[in-house]
């Protein structure tokens, strides 16, 4: 099976560290994305680890990916589908498909053994690419690195 | 009220996709794959509560165990505005409340205990994120003319925003 990622949100880490600013804070978005802006990367990591630690996973869920499986027989992607109700998958042909999910529910497959090996291939692709090395690191731990 | 689209997801990256797979372009099953976050400001808590019974949607609210409650932060429906005897009613109601409140947290009681006075019609600011099928759904179900006026006023604007983002997804909204 091969997965590779078409499209993820802009800005993963910062887009997760907004949605915790919105819970606590009054302020207008504008106000929240520049005071984010101008804190940077740390202190997102520092958000995300917090949101790690508390078990608030709903702010990952505002990260989102859509990725392309290929080589998935109907069985093992059936298997995903059924047990992560949170995941959308359209066969596009053959053992081809194009699946859609957001961070939490990435997370929620790499900490179940029945899918880490699945969720593993995702988090080698996001990490090859860099798109969210911050969530990588603070996510995955060490493993996203060997792999 | 508010309302600003802070990201969507690219139709093109999945059309490159498709078509380097040699499939067509379909809006129907595109809409599980294409995502949008919005965030809304000053709505009321009515509205959101309503919001929140849409399903398979992601939302992050300022809360209320954390953040100061303002008297200026309500909302005030047109028919207790438009109608004198009504909004004084509405008016020292909202005052009371508002003076219990700061009494209550003066007096050393946690927000998050306090603000089981305040009202419904208190604004609140929120991220939500969601895809097109269920934004469909929402768009369908809250711009009907039997949703209340601030959803609907809600919806429109969530349907305005997603049909100038992805207007391939949108040329008719699917009733179910």
């Amino acid at each position: 099976m091969k997965v590779s990622l078409v499209w993820t949100s802009p800005n993963p880490e910062r887009t997760i560290a907004v949605a915790m600013r919105r819970c606590y804070s009054t302020k207008p978005i504008e106000e929240i994305e520049s005071e984010l802006e101008q804190k940077g990367p740390e202190y997102w990591k520092y958000l995300l680890g917090k949101a790690m630690q508390d078990k608030s996973l709903d702010v990952l869920e505002h990260f989102t990916l859509t990725l392309l499986v290929e080589g998935a027989a109907e069985s093992e992607a059936g298997d995903i589908a059924r047990r992560f109700p949170y995941l959308r998958m359209t066969r596009l042909q053959g053992s081809d498909w194009l699946l859609s999910m957001n961070a939490r529910t990435l997370v929620e497959l790499w900490r179940d053994p029945r899918a880490n090996s699945f969720a593993s291939q995702v988090a080698g692709e996001l990490e090859r690419l860099g798109v969210c090395p911050v969530f990588n690191e603070v996510a995955f731990g060490e493993r996203a690195h060997a792999s | 009220m508010r309302v600003k689209l802070l990201y969507h997801t690219d139709v093109e990256a999945l059309r490159r996709v498709l078509s380097a797979k040699g499939v067509a372009f379909d809006p129907e099953s595109m809409m599980d794959h294409v995502v949008y976050m919005f965030e809304i400001e000053d709505c009321s808590r009515v509205t959101t509560h309503q919001l929140v019974r849409h399903r398979a949607v992601s939302y992050d609210q300022e809360s209320q165990r954390f953040s100061a409650a303002t008297r200026e932060g309500v909302v005030t429906p047109p028919s207790i505005k438009s109608n004198e005897a009504a909004f004084k009613a509405y008016d020292e109601a909202l005052k009371s409340v508002y003076s219990a409140y700061e009494k209550m947290v003066a007096a050393g009681v946690p927000k998050e205990d306090a603000r089981y006075i305040l009202p419904s019609a208190i604004k609140t600011k929120l991220v939500m994120t969601l895809n097109a099928r269920s934004l469909m759904h929402l768009v369908w179900q809250r711009t009907a003319l039997q949703a209340q006026w601030e959803i609907r006023e809600l919806a429109t604007t969530l349907h305005g925003l997603a049909k100038e983002a992805t207007p391939e997804l949108w040329t008719k909204i699917i009733e179910r």
